[in-house]
């Protein structure tokens, strides 16, 4: 064991949320300790990082007629008082959200406050805020006319023929025409190949130029862009994206991803290198039987001690919030919470986590939305309302009031809690 | 009339013959009466090492995360295009189709490279011993013993 490390803050969970609050506190300068077991569910990201959908958006209008993200934040967070983006606000999101693309500059695109319509591995398109730099080029909306959907032959994981299909669904609402079309994979690329093994491949000198000839010799003409498979580098410093399109002679993009995911592998990477560049000390392992901040605490083989922590441990992924029998917060033992219906606020620890389920698929899930309630420092709040301690922060999909992994604003909270539990904790030292 | 000669054929099955046939004839004990009526559809009784590790398994939400630390070397190109993972998605679904993931846990090298990576803590390779150990051998149908 190594002796005791003392840091200005100590971040559980090394997801989105926690990396973004490492590095918030990091600009402002304090010394920072995150530990984290292994990757979360930000691991699992398909590309998107969605931040806020738009609630009045009607089915069938045109794509550029959807409100951009931050207006949307803010309209989502009037109708949905319990929402973290209630509970803290929305006036800093777009800070927010321009401080992640800054620092994890190798992953996502820049932030514009523009919607971009990606494509996703069935054909649909989904509206993000954010996006990974892979995804740009295949922004529905900046594709002026034919958009080749490039399947790799012999490669099981991509049907070119139903994301072309699917895609056409969207010319009318101003979307490009999508044509399928067939890319014979470069030498020493198996198209039976995992799909992170064909992107670690990708990254290797040369392949990406392989694949761009290639695909170069399979456009129709008139092609403005083409969209791949998900599986376009590892390696965010590889610029394998870059390198295929600059031999195919168009913009490349690749498509959305489903788990086992690359752009989420890829995503996880920039978070990792990124804190090791900012100077966080990252431990791995789990806290264990946290006591409370300022006190020393074990987590894997070292003993940290700070006098403000910022919890980011995530949900039922992560484990930042337990399901055994009844909901539990097992780091700290924080009161668990969940709105049902417009209540807000009920206390759940004692109700059975079964009973928070809902038979119709369309109706809010009260257990996919519960988790800690906070106050707008983003303190947790205990039954009472009353913050638990003051040197206690909390980020990310542990925070409850929202169904992150499907109510389209999961990463987003992530960024933007993250970053006020940053600044937060960094002057509250 | 048919009908009451049949009536009176099922009333003597069901309170004489029968319960007499209950009473009299050794089918066995309860667990090879349970064998010989779900052994051949896969069912088996668990022994406790094996329910352990199912529910160990049970955390698993098939994310494939634990597959980018998976060489699975030395296995043919189509089981390793499947992954090792496969046979958690099996085995959540059926112990019968565990069986078509045998080639890949055959194949495992017992590296552990993959415990690491799972981010819902699933002791991937003593769910690993538990499954080879429990008569899931290569190709449809299991191994004997």
């Amino acid at each position: 064991m190594s002796g005791l490390l003392e840091a200005d803050v100590l971040v559980a969970g090394g997801g989105m949320a926690g990396a973004i609050a490492a590095l918030a506190a990091r600009r402002a300068g304090r010394a920072v300790a995150l530990v984290r077991r292994s990757p979360g569910a930000t691991a699992l990201s398909s590309g998107a990082v969605s931040v806020a959908p738009d609630l009045g958006a009607l089915a069938g209008e045109p794509l550029a007629s959807r409100r951009p993200p931050l207006e949307a934040a803010a309209r989502l967070a009037a109708a949905r008082p319990d929402h973290p983006y209630a509970v803290v606000g929305t006036a800093r999101l777009g800070e927010a959200l321009a401080f992640a693309c800054e620092e994890l500059a190798a992953a996502l695109a820049p932030f514009d406050d523009r919607r971009r319509f990606l494509a996703t591995l069935y054909g649909s398109a989904v509206g993000a805020g954010l996006c990974q730099r892979a995804n740009v080029a295949g922004d529905l909306l900046s594709v002026r006319g034919l958009l080749a959907v490039a399947g790799f032959a012999g490669h099981a994981g991509f049907d070119a023929r139903l994301v072309a299909g699917g895609l056409g669904r969207y010319v009318a609402r101003g979307g490009p025409e999508p044509r399928a079309v067939e890319v014979a994979l470069p030498a020493g690329l198996g198209a039976l190949a995992r799909p992170h093994e064909l992107a670690g491949a990708l990254d290797a000198p040369g392949a990406a130029e392989a694949l761009g000839d290639a695909l170069r010799a399979a456009l129709p003409a008139g092609a403005r862009a083409a969209l791949l498979p998900p599986v376009l580098g590892l390696d965010p410093g590889a610029r394998a994206v870059e390198r295929v399109a600059a031999r195919a002679g168009v913009p490349v993009a690749e498509t959305l991803s489903d788990v086992p995911s690359v752009p989420g592998l890829r995503l996880w990477r920039a978070l990792e290198a990124r804190l090791a560049a900012a100077g966080v000390r990252v431990v791995q392992g789990e806290l264990a039987a946290a006591p409370a901040p300022g006190e020393p605490v074990r987590a894997g083989d070292a003993m940290i001690q700070a006098p403000v922590w910022i919890l980011a441990t995530g949900r039922f992924v992560g484990g930042g919030i337990a399901r055994r029998g009844v909901l539990a917060e097992p780091a700290l033992r924080l009161a668990v919470q969940a709105a049902e219906g417009r209540e807000a606020g009920v206390h759940l620890a004692v109700r059975p986590a079964a009973s928070l389920t809902s038979r119709d698929r369309r109706r809010p899930q009260p257990l996919l939305s519960a988790g800690l309630r906070v106050d707008h420092a983003l303190r947790p709040l205990d039954e009472r309302g009353r913050p638990v301690h003051p040197g206690l922060h909390a980020a990310g999909a542990v925070l409850g009031g929202h169904e992150q992994a499907t109510d389209g604003t999961g990463l987003g909270v992530a960024i933007l809690t993250g970053y006020l539990a940053g600044l937060a904790a960094a002057e509250g030292r | 009339m048919a009908r009451p000669g049949a009536l009176a054929y099922l009333a003597w099955r069901a309170l004489v013959a029968h319960p007499l046939k209950r009473l009299f004839k050794w089918r066995g004990t309860g667990l090879d009466r349970f064998r010989a009526a779900y052994v051949a559809e896969g069912l088996a009784p668990a022994e406790p090492a094996r329910r352990a590790a199912a529910e160990a398994a049970s955390a698993c939400i098939s994310c494939g995360l634990c597959e980018t630390g998976c060489d699975l070397a030395t296995a043919t190109p189509v089981v390793r295009a499947l992954g090792l993972h496969a046979a958690f998605r099996l085995y959540s679904r059926t112990t019968m189709d565990l069986a078509l993931a045998g080639d890949a846990l055959e194949r495992c090298a017992g590296c552990a490279g993959c415990e690491a990576l799972c981010p819902t803590r699933v002791p991937i390779a003593r769910v690993l011993a538990a499954l080879r150990g429990g008569g899931v051998g290569p190709g449809p149908g299991g191994r004997p013993g």
